[in-house]
């Protein structure tokens, strides 16, 4: 790997901690990778080393970082019984209207319906079955 | 034959679960502070073991949350640590119990006829 890659490769794995460990670690660990790569540990060696700790650091749980998913959760729980609350309290009038003065119904006639195109009543109770039968119809 | 949980004195080995490098890594500041480098390079001759920069932070951190270990002040870039009261003691319980669990094991082989 040639001079100006190698630091470039540890930059990036460095880029992958959490910033308050870049802030607390980050230029010792660039120098040391120096150090290390200098020695003879290859770049690639010291940038993986660097991007698992990353990793692991990412994953350890910490209760300042559970404390923040805590307010997270209960902020999103907190937004979102707002938003049924202010859904609800819109439907609400609007349905008392519905209600209270039901809409006559123009399109549909009042009483059993009328005999379905292209059927046939059979003899005997034909409208009934028809009325009980009506899949799917409106009305 | 319990070996690992607690020395002579009742200690808890609280050594047990945080990992090799940890453990080698307080067996070197047994004998003085030093930085992550000098740490790199005397675990290599102390015991033949390369440890990769992120471990020695990782375990670094670790340590330090466990109260082992103690950041000095920077010197330049570099932040010695040194090994903490509670530190010298948690690494005398768990190195009287691999003592045992060395001697426990020896003892076998020779039993075994090994």
């Amino acid at each position: 790997m040639d001079d100006h890659r190698a630091p470039r490769l540890v930059e990036t794995a460095l880029r992958c901690y959490p910033a308050r460990w870049r802030y607390r670690h980050g230029h010792e660990a660039a120098e040391l990778a120096a150090l290390l790569i200098r020695d003879g540990t290859p770049a690639g060696t010291v940038a993986l080393s660097y991007l698992a700790g990353a990793a692991r650091e990412w994953l350890t749980p910490r209760p300042e970082r559970r404390l923040t998913a805590l307010a997270c959760a209960l902020l999103v729980a907190a937004c979102s019984l707002g938003v049924s609350a202010g859904l609800l309290a819109s439907a609400g009038p609007a349905r008392a209207a519905s209600t209270s003065q039901p809409p006559p119904r123009a399109h549909c006639p009042t009483g059993p319906p009328g005999p379905v195109p292209g059927v046939t009543a059979a003899t005997g109770h034909p409208r009934e079955i028809i009325w009980e039968a009506g899949h799917g119809r409106p009305c | 034959m319990d070996v690992t949980r607690r020395d002579g004195k009742g200690g808890q080995d609280v050594l047990r679960r945080v990992g090799e490098a940890s453990v080698l890594i307080l067996i070197s500041l047994a004998d003085g502070p030093k930085h992550g480098y000098a740490l790199i390079q005397d675990i290599k001759e102390l015991a033949g073991v390369e440890l990769g920069p992120g471990t020695l932070y990782g375990a670094l951190d670790r340590l330090e949350r466990l109260g082992l270990i103690d950041p000095l002040p920077a010197e330049d870039r570099r932040h010695p640590y040194r090994i903490t009261a509670p530190g010298a003691a948690a690494l005398r319980v768990h190195l009287d119990s691999l003592e045992r669990v060395s001697a426990a094991g020896r003892l076998r082989l020779r039993l075994g006829g090994i």
